[in-house]
Formats: structure tokens, C-alpha cells, sequence
């Protein structure tokens, strides 16, 4: 009788320090899949504004009708780090940007040395574009399309 | 008052699975604890000793029960820690001091409805923000209230209590704690680039202008006053603390957290000098062994001490250990009480849990929408990360030991219901973000 009491409490006591770590466990684990789930909603939101679609590109480059989505701030260039990445000779490392502000879209060259033309004028500030219009970094053409 | 705000949140109920999954474990653990203290002390397992422990998850699945029927969106992870820990204290003031029990579950029963109060606060909290000055003298006001004759009253050697003898005693440092970092950040929100882009600079030294200097000078003039009248070390550190946290996250500026320092290294140093309850505790904190403390002022923490080296790897087993060697445990040393008896294992699962509370509450505050509720956030998470580190700290006689109570943990009614009123809001700032968010 003595001796169940005795292995009973002790039992008991280990369960407590066993329940902390796993209470403990349960609270990172949901704290860790909440951390990816933001992850996920993320990636979600940046294909849901808009996209450039690929209308001319060479061997080497992005496949012509390929659809890169857009966030809310997109820097375009050959850089890996871009946003957008387009594998040009004739484009710069950070070469445009393409924001999305006051409910419009907004084209900038970001310096680039050969210049990005919108609809086959050079752009020199922020210009605006319009769905359906054509922005050229080096060999590479795009078209801003709303997604659906 | 009450249907606007049922209006504005959507009334329809939406399912927190992640938090009530964690309210389970929340039970088990709490039944765990409890029935092992009960049987350790009565040599018995008593099942109707339970009805405290059930009672106390009856008024947390309550809560859970209230967030769910307002469609409430915020965080579901806070709850569960906030009340995890609360548990874990109901069984330590089972173990140590089971007289004050009935007690601390009236005081959960009002944390609970102050709770309840915060998550209704209507809008954005932007009340919070526009009446800044308000808030900002209510903090003083309470500050100050132990001052008073009548209502104050010194208690332990600290002047921070205000009540009627017998009836009530309510420490209102806890809520100035609240009142103070809504103001900070309503503050900070309308001044950071004034604080953090002066016109002036004399070398990497920014020097605004004047009118936005006083308010440092002014928190750490009050500061100041509440060491040297109210004899509360811990507030002071508390209260600057987070004050110097919040201005840095505001502007940036490493300069302000070093005069911060600076100043209060050189008050805290006039007052060692000048007054004895000051230099008592950093002498006991140095040498709490010496023959002339030992048995003295030093005696608390070398028997807290003692009990930390009694414990070992897992401990001595809950109802096992001698805590109540220390005086007043229940309130300022449950870290030690705590470690004697589940070991170094569950100490470190304590502050564990700490951690991932302090670290969620800082996430709520990277993604909250303005500048105000970023602010607010992350105060309020210092105001746990700093309470726990200077209470523990002083535990391990690690820094001086002051008055802090370890959050949710210790027993003490005030420090219940403001907890619970810093967890609301933190919910709070989290459900607006999540519906701006969409």
C-alpha cells in the first residue's frame, strides 16, 4: 500500500515534467507553423496582382508566354536576387523596377546601362503602365497583364 | 457601447483549433501538477481537492469559449502560454502557501474579465493613441497614489501598495506598467523623427531639440523618485528599462540608450550612497554569505540559494523539496521554489515558454499595420522579457534582487489581472493585423 502510494505520487511527478516538455513542444510546433504558413500566404499574395508575360526572348533567355508573377515591389535584372530575373547579356544587375502604388502600375530604370524602353520609348522617370503594355530590358520583351 | 463593437467584430464565430489543442495539454498538466503537490502534502491522492485546478481551466476554457463566439482572429499561441503559466502558479501557491489559494482564484476570476474588457476595446485601439496624456497622468497619478496617506501603505520595506486595511491591497506600479508603454508608444509614434533625424548633430551625438529631450529627462526624474520614495529597485529598472527599449526601437538611435545608461548608473550610484534600502540590497546581492547578512537581510536569498543547489538535473519531485525555508516564496522566490523541485529540466522549460511568449509578441509587433500598434506590441513583450530576466536574475543573484514578481507565475492579484490585460492587448494587435491583412 505504502510502496503504490510511493511509485503512484512519483509517477505523478514525472508526468507533470514530461506534460511541461511536451506542452513546451506543442506551443513551438505551432509557433513554427504558423512562421510557414506566413511563408505560404506570401508566395500566394505576390501571384495575385499581376504578371509579365514573356512576348520576345532568345535562346538562353525566359521562354516566350512564360508569366512572371508580380509582388507589390518587383526589382527586374540579371541579378539572381531579382525579383524578376531575365537572363540578358545586354541587361544590368538591377537594372528596372516595377511597383505597384496609388492603385496603379509604375515602371523605373534603376540605372541600367543600355536604358528600358516602355513601349519602345526610353523611360527616364517613373512612368506609368498600363495593362497590355510593352516594357523591353535588353533582348527581352514583356507585357503587364492583369491576373484574373 | 457593447453592440458597436459586437457589430464591428463580425459576430460570427470562428474556430482557434491550435489554441484549444494547447488548452488540453494546459488541463493535463495543471491536474498533473496539482494532484502530485496534494498527494505529497496529505500523503493521499484526494480527488475533491481538485475543484480549485478545475475551476481555474473552467474560467481559461471560458475564454477560450468568449474569443471563439466574437470570431475573434487574433493570435491563438498567447493564450495558451499566458495560461500554461498561470497553472503552473496555481500549483506552486497549492504547494506553497495553500492558505492564499482561494484567493488568487478570485483574483484569476478578475484577470479574466479585465481580459475580456481589453479584447473589446472598440476599433483599432486608437483611443489608446489620441488620449496619450491622459493615459500618461493616470500612470503618474497611480504612481503616486502609495504616497498618500490613507490608502498607502508600506509593506516589506516597499511603499507600493494602496488599500484598506484587511480588505484589499492592490499594487498599482503593475497597471502604471500599461498605462506607461501606451503612452511611450503613442509618443514615439508622434515624435520619432524629430528624435531620430535632429536638425543638429555634435559629432555621432544627436541633439534635438530641448522640448524633446525633457521627456527622457522627465522618466528618468521619476524613475528616480520612485527608488528613492517608494523603495522599489525593481520598478525603477522595470520602468526605465523598457522606456530606453521603446525609444531605441523608435528612432534608432544607440546615443539615447547610452545617456539612458549613463544616468541611471550615476542616480543609482547617489542613491547607494545616500540611501540605506538602496544600499542594502546591492551589499546582500555582493555578499549575502557574509556572517552579518546571513542571517539578516541576506537571509532570503541564501536560502534561496540553497534551494537552487538542491535542485540538480530533475529535481527534488513536486511536494518533495523544502522551499518553504524561504520567506515570502510564494511571491518572490517561486523561481527557486520552482527549480528545487522540478530541476534544472524544468526550469528551462519555464523560461522556455517565456521565451516563446516574449519572442511571439515581438512577431505581432514586426507585422502590426502602424507605427502606434508596433510600438505597443513590443512594449508590452519587454514588459515580460524584463520582469522575468530582472526577477530571475535577482533569484540566481545574478544582478540585486528587487520586488519583481516572475509574470503569471507568482502569486499576487494585481500582477495577475495586469498580465492578463497585457496579453488582451497584445490579442488585440494581432486581430487587427489579421483583419487589415485580410
Amino acid at each position: 500500500m505504502e510502496i503504490t502510494f510511493a511509485v503512484l505520487l512519483w509517477g505523478v511527478r514525472i508526468a507533470f515534467l514530461v506534460l511541461l516538455y511536451l506542452f513546451l513542444i506543442r506551443a513551438f510546433r505551432t509557433l513554427q507553423r504558423s512562421l510557414a504558413e506566413e511563408r505560404v500566404t506570401m508566395a500566394a499574395r505576390s501571384v495575385g496582382l499581376a504578371v509579365l508575360v514573356v512576348t520576345q526572348s532568345h535562346a538562353g533567355g525566359p521562354r516566350v508566354g512564360e508569366r512572371l508573377p508580380l509582388r507589390a515591389v518587383n526589382s527586374v535584372g540579371r541579378d539572381a536576387g531579382n525579383d524578376v530575373v531575365l537572363n540578358d547579356d545586354a541587361a544590368s544587375a538591377k537594372h528596372a523596377v516595377v511597383s505597384f502604388a496609388d492603385g496603379e502600375w509604375w515602371l523605373e530604370d534603376a540605372g541600367s546601362t543600355n536604358g528600358t524602353l516602355l513601349n519602345g520609348t526610353r523611360v527616364w522617370e517613373r512612368e506609368r503602365v498600363h495593362y497590355g503594355d510593352q516594357v523591353q530590358v535588353g533582348r527581352i520583351a514583356l507585357r503587364l497583364e492583369r491576373v484574373q | 457601447m457593447m453592440g458597436r463593437t459586437g457589430r464591428m467584430m463580425r459576430s460570427r464565430p470562428v474556430a482557434r483549433l491550435h489554441e484549444l489543442q494547447l488548452l488540453v495539454w494546459v488541463a493535463a498538466l495543471s491536474i498533473t501538477g496539482y494532484l502530485a503537490v496534494v498527494a505529497a502534502a496529505s500523503g493521499r491522492f484526494a480527488w475533491p481537492e481538485l475543484v480549485v485546478p478545475a475551476v481555474a481551466l473552467a474560467i481559461f476554457g471560458l475564454l477560450h469559449i468568449f474569443l471563439v463566439s466574437i470570431g475573434f482572429r487574433g493570435d491563438q499561441l498567447l493564450l495558451p502560454l499566458a495560461v500554461g503559466l498561470t497553472a503552473i502558479g496555481f500549483v506552486l501557491v497549492e504547494r506553497l502557501a495553500p492558505g492564499l489559494l482561494l484567493q488568487q482564484l478570485s483574483w484569476l476570476v478578475i484577470a479574466a474579465g479585465a481580459f475580456c474588457v481589453t479584447i473589446l476595446i472598440p476599433r483599432d485601439l486608437s483611443a489608446l493613441s489620441r488620449y496619450k496624456y491622459t493615459w500618461a497622468l493616470i500612470g503618474l497619478l497611480l504612481l503616486i497614489s502609495p504616497l498618500l496617506p490613507v490608502v498607502g501603505r508600506e509593506i516589506n520595506g516597499a511603499r507600493i501598495w494602496v488599500g484598506i486595511r484587511g480588505i484589499a491591497q492592490f499594487e498599482p506600479w503593475e497597471l502604471v506598467k500599461i498605462a506607461l508603454v501606451i503612452f511611450f508608444a503613442a509618443y514615439l509614434e508622434e515624435h520619432r523623427e524629430m528624435l531620430s533625424t535632429p536638425p543638429r548633430r555634435i559629432g555621432p551625438i544627436p541633439v534635438p531639440p530641448v522640448p524633446y529631450l525633457l521627456p527622457i529627462v522627465g522618466m528618468w526624474l521619476v524613475a528616480m523618485l520612485v527608488m528613492v520614495f517608494e523603495k522599489d529597485l525593481g520598478a525603477t529598472l522595470l520602468f526605465f528599462g523598457i522606456f530606453l527599449a521603446m525609444l531605441y526601437l523608435a528612432t534608432g538611435e544607440p546615443f539615447y540608450v547610452v545617456l539612458g545608461l549613463l544616468l541611471l548608473v550615476g542616480g543609482g550610484f547617489v542613491a547607494y550612497q545616500a540611501f540605506h534600502h538602496v544600499a542594502a540590497r546591492i551589499d546582500v546581492w555582493l555578499a549575502p554569505f557574509s556572517s552579518d547578512l546571513r542571517f539578516d537581510t541576506g537571509y532570503q536569498l541564501t536560502q534561496g540559494l540553497f534551494s537552487l543547489a538542491n535542485a540538480g538535473l530533475f529535481g527534488a519531485g513536486l511536494g518533495n523539496g523544502m522551499p518553504e525555508r524561504i520567506p515570502v516564496v510564494w511571491s518572490d522566490f517561486v523561481f527557486d521554489a520552482f527549480t528545487e523541485e522540478v530541476g534544472f529540466a524544468g526550469a528551462l522549460a519555464l523560461l522556455a515558454l517565456y521565451l516563446v511568449f516574449v519572442y511571439r509578441g515581438m512577431l505581432i509587433a514586426l507585422r502590426a499595420p502602424t507605427t502606434f500598434l508596433q510600438l505597443l506590441a513590443a512594449g508590452l513583450s519587454f514588459i515580460i522579457a524584463f520582469q522575468t530576466l530582472v526577477i530571475v536574475g535577482g533569484n540566481a543573484k545574478l544582478i540585486p534582487l528587487t520586488g519583481i514578481t516572475l509574470p503569471f507565475v507568482a502569486y499576487g492579484g494585481s500582477s495577475l489581472v495586469t498580465n492578463f490585460m497585457l496579453v488582451g492587448l497584445l490579442l488585440r494587435v494581432s486581430d487587427i493585423t489579421a483583419r487589415v491583412r485580410g
